[in-house]
C-alpha cells in the first residue's frame, strides 16, 4: 500500500519523520516522504498524485490543531480523496494534555486515527488492525 | 580574416541588432522594410566579412518567446514542476489549470503554442478523463505534450491528434525530472526563432544555432561579478522593445523544487516600450498606482500617445515599476519574489540607453515605497554597454 508522509506547518522535528519512513518501509508500505514542513495542501496533493491510501501526519512542536481544523474543508475540495486514511501523532497539543480528550476532538477535525504521545509502532499496529477492519472485501 | 580565436556576436531584438566584437561594440536601429539579413550587411558587412561562419554567433530575442497552457493534476506537484520547466525553457505561462475543475476554467482566446497536460507518477493511473479532451478540443493551439504518469499516456494520445509524449516529470519518489521536457521546450523556443522574422537567412553568414538571447543572458548571471560589483541576491531585468526578461536568484524564491541553475528567469512576453507599447499602456492603465507614478514623474496620461523621447523615458519607467509588481505580492503572477531581500537589481537592454541612474533609482526607490512600505534601497547596477550579453554570448560561444 502507498502511504504519504511528513511533518505539517513549520515543525522541523526531523527525528520521529526518519524512523517513521524506515518503520513504514519495513513493514512494506511503499512510503511517499515529504519531510519537514509541510503544508497541509501538499499533503492533499501528493495522495492525489500517487495515488496513496493512506495519509499519516506527524506534528510535534504544537501545531496540529491549528492545521487539523482546516482539514475538513480542504479536503471536500478534492473529489478524490473520499477513501483516504487519515492518520496523526506526535504530540497533538501545546504543553500537556490528555488523550481521552485529545482523540475525539481530531477524529472530529477529520482523522479516522490519532495517537497523541503514541509510540510509533504502537501506532502502526493500530493502521494495521484499522486497515483489516475497513479495507477487507 | 580574423584571429582564430575572435567571435562575432550578433544579438537580433525586436527594436535593435547589436553587434560585437572584440574590439567594439555596436548597435542599430532596424529598418523594418528591409530584412534583417540585408540590414545587418548593409549596416556592419565590413564587420561581418571579416568572420568565418564558424565564429559568428547569434542570438535573437524578436519574436518574443512562446505561451503554454498547462494542464496537471495539482498545484503542489504536477503544476509546480510543469511551471518551473516551462520558466526555465523561456516560455510564457498564460493558463494553469487544476484537472479536477477543468469544466470551471474559460478557453484562452490567444493561439497557444504549446499544451503541457502533466499529472500522477507511473505507478498510478487512470487520472483523467474525458473532459481533458473536450477541454483541448475546444482551444487554438500548435503543439501538445504528455508529460504525466505512463499508464495514461496511450489512452490520452488516442484521443488527443499529434500528441508528443515524453517521459514523466514526476519520478517514482514524486521529485522533479526536467531534462526531456525542457529539451523538448528548448527546441520549440529555437524552432520558433528559426521559422520568424526572417531570422532563418541568418544561417547564411553563421554556421553555428541561433539561440534566444534570454538564455544566452542566463549563462552569463554566474560570471557576472568579473565584470560588475553585484551583490546577491540580485535580479536583473532586461527591458526591451516587445518583451521584458527577469533574471533572479533561486533563493529569491520561497519554493523548495531543487534544481541544477542558481538563476531561473521569467518573461513577459507583452511588456516592452516599442512593439509591445500597447500592451505596456494597457497594463498601466489596470493599475492603480501607476496613475500616482504619473503625477510623481510629473506628466499625464496623455504621455501615452505621445511619440517622443520623453514619452519612451516615461515608459521605460513605467515598464520597471510594473515588472516589479509583477514580481511582488501586490499582483503575483507565477513566481513571487522576496524583493525586499535583494541587493542588487542590474538593468540591461535597450532600457540602459534611455534612462540615466537617478530616472531609474526614482522609480525603484517609489515602487517600494508606494507597494512594499519600505526604505529599501536594492543598488542599482547599469549595463550600458551590453557587458552581460557579451559575457554570456562570449562563454556560450566557447562552449559551443
Ligand atoms: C530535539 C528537539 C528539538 C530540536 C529538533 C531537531 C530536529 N531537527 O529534529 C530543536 C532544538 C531544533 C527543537 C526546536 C523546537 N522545539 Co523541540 N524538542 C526536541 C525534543 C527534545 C526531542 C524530539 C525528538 O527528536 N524526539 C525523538 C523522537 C523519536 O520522538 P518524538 O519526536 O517524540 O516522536 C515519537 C512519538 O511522538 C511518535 N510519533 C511522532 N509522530 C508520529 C506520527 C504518528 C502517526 C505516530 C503513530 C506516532 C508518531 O513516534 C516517535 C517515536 O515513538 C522534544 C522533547 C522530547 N523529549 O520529546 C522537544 C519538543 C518536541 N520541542 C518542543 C518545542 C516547543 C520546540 C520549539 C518551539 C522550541 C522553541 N521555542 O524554539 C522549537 C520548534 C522548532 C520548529 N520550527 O519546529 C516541545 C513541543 C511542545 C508541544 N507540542 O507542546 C517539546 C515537546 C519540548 C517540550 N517539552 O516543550 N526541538
Amino acid at each position: 500500500m502507498k502511504v504519504v508522509t511528513g511533518v505539517i506547518g513549520n515543525d522541523i522535528h526531523v527525528v520521529a519523520n526518519r524512523l517513521m519512513d524506515l518503520s513504514l518501509n519495513a513493514r512494506g508500505y511503499e512510503v511517499f516522504n515529504l519531510g519537514v514542513n509541510t503544508f497541509l495542501e501538499e499533503f492533499f496533493d501528493a495522495a492525489v498524485e500517487t495515488g496513496a491510501e493512506i495519509l499519516l501526519i506527524s506534528s510535534l512542536n504544537g501545531e496540529a490543531e491549528g492545521w487539523s481544523r482546516e482539514v475538513k474543508i480542504l479536503k471536500s475540495k478534492y473529489k478524490t480523496l473520499d477513501r483516504l486514511i487519515m492518520m496523526i501523532g506526535g504530540n497533538l497539543t501545546v504543553g500537556s494534555g490528555n488523550a481521552r480528550d485529545i482523540v475525539p476532538r481530531y477524529k472530529n477535525y477529520g482523522f479516522d486515527l490519532v495517537c497523541h504521545q503514541v509510540d510509533l509502532n504502537t501506532g502502526l499496529d493500530m493502521l494495521e488492525d484499522y486497515i483489516k477492519e475497513h479495507r477487507q472485501p | 580574416m580574423s584571429t582564430s580565436n575572435e567571435k562575432l556576436l550578433i544579438d537580433i531584438g525586436s527594436t535593435y541588432f547589436k553587434v560585437s566584437t572584440n574590439a567594439s561594440i555596436e548597435q542599430h536601429f532596424r529598418d523594418f522594410n528591409k530584412q534583417i539579413l540585408d540590414d545587418l550587411i548593409h549596416k556592419c558587412g565590413d564587420t561581418v566579412h571579416r568572420f568565418e561562419a564558424s565564429d559568428i554567433h547569434i542570438c535573437s530575442s524578436a519574436n518574443g518567446g512562446l505561451s503554454t497552457l498547462i494542464i496537471g493534476l495539482t498545484h503542489s506537484y504536477s503544476l509546480k514542476y510543469a511551471s518551473n520547466i516551462a520558466f526555465n525553457s523561456g516560455i510564457n505561462i498564460i493558463q494553469s489549470i487544476v484537472f479536477q475543475n477543468i469544466e470551471d476554467y474559460s478557453i484562452p482566446s490567444d493561439v497557444i503554442d504549446v499544451v503541457i497536460i502533466v499529472g500522477g507518477i507511473d505507478s498510478n493511473g487512470g487520472l483523467f478523463d474525458q473532459r481533458l479532451s473536450d477541454y483541448i478540443a475546444k482551444l487554438d493551439y500548435s503543439n501538445v505534450v504528455y508529460v504525466g504518469n505512463s499508464q495514461d499516456a496511450a489512452a490520452i494520445a488516442s484521443q488527443v491528434e499529434r500528441l508528443v509524449v515524453l517521459p514523466n516529470i514526476i519520478d517514482d519518489r514524486l521529485h522533479i525530472v526536467e531534462q526531456h521536457l525542457k529539451e523538448y521546450l528548448t527546441n520549440l523556443y529555437q524552432q520558433d526563432i528559426e521559422g520568424k522574422e526572417d531570422i532563418k537567412h541568418l544561417y547564411q553568414i553563421t554556421g553555428n544555432q541561433i539561440y534566444p538571447t534570454p538564455y544566452v543572458v542566463n549563462k552569463s548571471l554566474p560570471l557576472i561579478h568579473s565584470s560588475f560589483s553585484v551583490t546577491e541576491p540580485f535580479i536583473l531585468l532586461d527591458i526591451g522593445g516587445a518583451t521584458t526578461d527577469v533574471h533572479y536568484s533561486k533563493d529569491l524564491v520561497s519554493d523548495n523544487i531543487v534544481t541544477e541553475q542558481g538563476h531561473d528567469r521569467i518573461v513577459f512576453k507583452k511588456l516592452g516600450v516599442y512593439k509591445s507599447r500597447q500592451s505596456l499602456i494597457f497594463t498601466a492603465e489596470n493599475n492603480e498606482f501607476a496613475y500616482e507614478l504619473l503625477m510623481h514623474l510629473k506628466v499625464t496620461e496623455n504621455i501615452y500617445t505621445e511619440y517622443s523621447e520623453k514619452a519612451t523615458r516615461i515608459l521605460m519607467q513605467l515598464a520597471i515599476f510594473l515588472v516589479l509588481c509583477k514580481m511582488s505580492h501586490y499582483r503575483p503572477t507565477y513566481v513571487t519574489l522576496n524583493l525586499l531581500a535583494i541587493n542588487s537589481i542590474v538593468f540591461t537592454g535597450g532600457i540602459t540607453k534611455v534612462l540615466e541612474a537617478e530616472d531609474i533609482e526614482d522609480v525603484v526607490a517609489f515602487f517600494y515605497r508606494k507597494i512594499l512600505n519600505s526604505d529599501h534601497k536594492p543598488v542599482t547596477v547599469l549595463d550600458t554597454n551590453y557587458d552581460i550579453w557579451t559575457l554570456g554570448a562570449r562563454e556560450h560561444a566557447t562552449c559551443q
